[in-house]
């Protein structure tokens, strides 16, 4: 049982407090991510988990004991570093086997061990080569594998695929996926790359200046994010914040930018809506919730096109993203690649807002969550 | 220090699992690159282990299964395999070591014998040639029999019948093996005293991982069964 718990954690270098009493429950077996921008406290806050940073105040539980203050290696984890962290003097195989033999495991147990890592690894083949004579993805394996064969309960994994070109990473970040699985262990994986985050977690902890901002699946924290910061930072490119006045027409709320009114969706929460009436809030739009204007969508009712200028278009294969101004703000939107459109080209654009988020310009809260 | 850090630390080229296996001399140099630094450390063993001399023996069949080892590109823990071999083979190993010797002594006095007698009468030609054939022969076993043995724990009729066996199937690679030993004491004759540090550091475990890279590859050619050597650290 390997559920862990951290309530009220915090963390002080000095007088400077970088991890503010976060509470977070991990369940058993779950992939956590912590996720967030440089110096937002998530690796602290695994390295408190792991025991290698001393925790100032609050409380740590793995399972149904208490963590404070028991040593890193009785703590039943292992954790792999961003720069793998292998001895360069050893073999892979004694890299693999080097925290077994520290504990004074048979040589058997340790020869099974080290083999049924690396079979699963597949680095059967790396086992009696140095570290130097190793890739970045090759490295990393081993680091996993040093990491498995302890059979810890939780995995720890600092930035693990940071080293690792772009190719490299979307490979490992499937395979650890799949380690998961296989493992059945607790994962806490630290990254400020979102793709990672999103593609690989059950739940994503987004943290910001040492204070968790959201906890949730990747898909709810994509439609449903509770703050700016969160709907900013989860989605690339990021979602586009427009400065809209909140009016309401009859039964139904319309958005209206720069002299454009755009009517939000008939079953809107209209309830916490009517405070924000005739003020100004910020609409967020996701860039692949607009699209060309077409003769269609007057057909389809309810959609005003609104013109904005094409500032730069990055073809990306698969689509285009468009860097637009439109009513003196930078927008990005993600078209089809068949869009074709030169710097400078005016377009008419329309956003479906069905998923559209909308949030309290002062609090920077989301209105409808 | 950064630079010395960054010197140690750097990411190498990788391993590509699916590249064709290096084979034959190749695989043997490239063993070499990767492994000098331990055969240094092994040479060293083998010679502190040596010091008392009647412990030479039991150390040379030490210092041939940390060599089996290289050879099978396995993972060793040097002195903890060494140390362990050492007592296993102090009674066996002796046995043999002294066994061989005697043999090869008597094949050897026998063919000069020989040879100085053909000289005079050629009648003595013929058992000359069989002196030859034989001490060729026992000089072949012994080498193969110290690297099986250093290999595998079988019986010495098993042992025998395996040393044999690839003295008489294969008897040109460890003819080859057995000249490059002798070219690396050649060497540091030749080249003294520049080579003065030779023995000290190399000439024992280069040449005997010469042997067993050797043994090896007639085993694997003849398909003889040689199961692995149990504890051997892999």
């Amino acid at each position: 049982m390997a559920s862990i718990s951290l309530k009220k954690l915090n963390k002080t270098f000095g007088a400077l407090k970088v991890v503010h009493d976060i509470d977070l429950d991990i369940a058993d077996k779950e992939f956590i991510i912590l996720v967030g921008p440089s110096g937002c406290g998530k690796s602290t806050t695994l390295r408190m988990i792991a025991g290698l940073e001393e925790i100032s105040g609050g409380e740590l539980r793995i399972g149904e004991d208490v963590m404070n203050d028991v040593p890193s290696k009785d703590r039943d984890i292992a954790m792999v570093f961003q720069n793998y962290a292998l001895y360069p003097h050893m073999t892979v195989y004694k890299n693999m086997a080097f925290g077994l033999e520290l504990r004074k495991a048979p040589r058997d147990l340790i020869d099974t061990k080290v083999q049924e890592a690396a079979k699963i690894l597949d680095i059967t083949h790396l086992l009696n080569r140095k570290p130097k004579a190793l890739s970045g993805g090759q490295r990393q394996r081993v680091a996993l594998g040093r990491a498995m064969v302890r059979n810890p309960e939780v995995f720890l994994l600092d930035e693990p695929l940071s080293n690792l070109d772009a190719k490299l990473r979307g490979t490992m970040r499937s395979e650890i996926s799949k380690l998961h699985k296989r493992l059945d262990a607790t994962f806490i994986y630290v990254t400020h790359d979102q793709v990672e985050a999103m593609t690989m977690a059950d739940r994503i902890v987004v943290m910001k200046d040492g204070h968790i901002q959201q906890v949730d699946t990747p898909q709810n924290l994509y439609d449903r994010p509770i703050n700016m910061f969160v709907a900013g930072f989860i989605g690339a490119p990021q979602m586009n914040m427009l400065p809209v006045t909140l009016r309401r027409d009859g039964d139904r709320f319309t958005a209206l930018f720069d002299g454009t009114p755009l009517p939000l969706p008939a079953d809107i929460d209209t309830g916490r809506l009517r405070p924000y009436e005739g003020k100004d809030i910020i609409l967020g739009i996701r860039p692949e919730n607009f699209h060309e204007f077409a003769p269609a969508d007057i057909d389809a009712g309810n959609v005003s096109p609104f013109a904005a200028a094409v500032e730069l278009a990055e073809p990306m294969g698969s689509e285009v993203h468009l860097n637009l101004v439109s009513g003196g703000r930078n927008l990005v939107a993600r078209v089809s690649p068949r869009f074709r459109a030169k710097i400078g080209d005016p377009v008419e654009l329309v956003a479906d807002l069905t998923n559209a988020q909308l949030f309290d310009p002062v609090t920077e809260r989301s209105i409808l969550y | 220090m950064q630079w010395l850090e960054g010197l140690w630390t750097k990411e190498g080229a990788g391993i590509d699992k699916n590249a064709r296996p290096l084979t034959g001399l190749a695989l043997f140099l490239d063993i070499l690159k990767r492994e000098w630094w331990e055969m240094v450390k092994l040479n060293l063993l083998f010679l502190i282990a040596s010091l008392p001399v009647v412990t030479m023996p039991a150390a040379m069949f030490a210092m041939a299964r940390i060599c089996v080892s290289f050879a099978d590109d396995k993972n060793t823990y040097l002195l903890r395999d060494f140390l362990e071999a050492l007592p296993k083979f102090a009674l066996r190993g002796t046995a043999l070591v002294v066994f061989s010797a005697l043999l090869v002594s008597a094949g050897t006095y026998a063919t000069v014998s020989y040879a100085g007698a053909a000289r005079l009468q050629l009648a003595y030609s013929l058992p000359f040639a069989i002196s030859l054939a034989v001490t060729l022969f026992l000089i072949l076993l012994s080498a193969n029999c110290s690297v099986v043995l250093a290999r595998q724990d079988l019986p010495l009729s098993e042992t025998l019948r395996q040393a044999a066996l690839l003295a008489l199937t294969k008897p040109l690679p460890m003819l080859a093996a057995l000249g490059f030993v002798a070219a690396l004491w050649l060497a540091h004759i030749l080249f003294y005293p520049v080579s003065v540090f030779m023995p000290a550091t190399i000439n024992f475990s280069l040449g005997m991982f010469a042997l067993c890279f050797v043994a090896r590859n007639a085993a694997a050619k003849t398909r003889a069964r040689m199961p692995e050597p149990a504890g051997s650290g892999a």
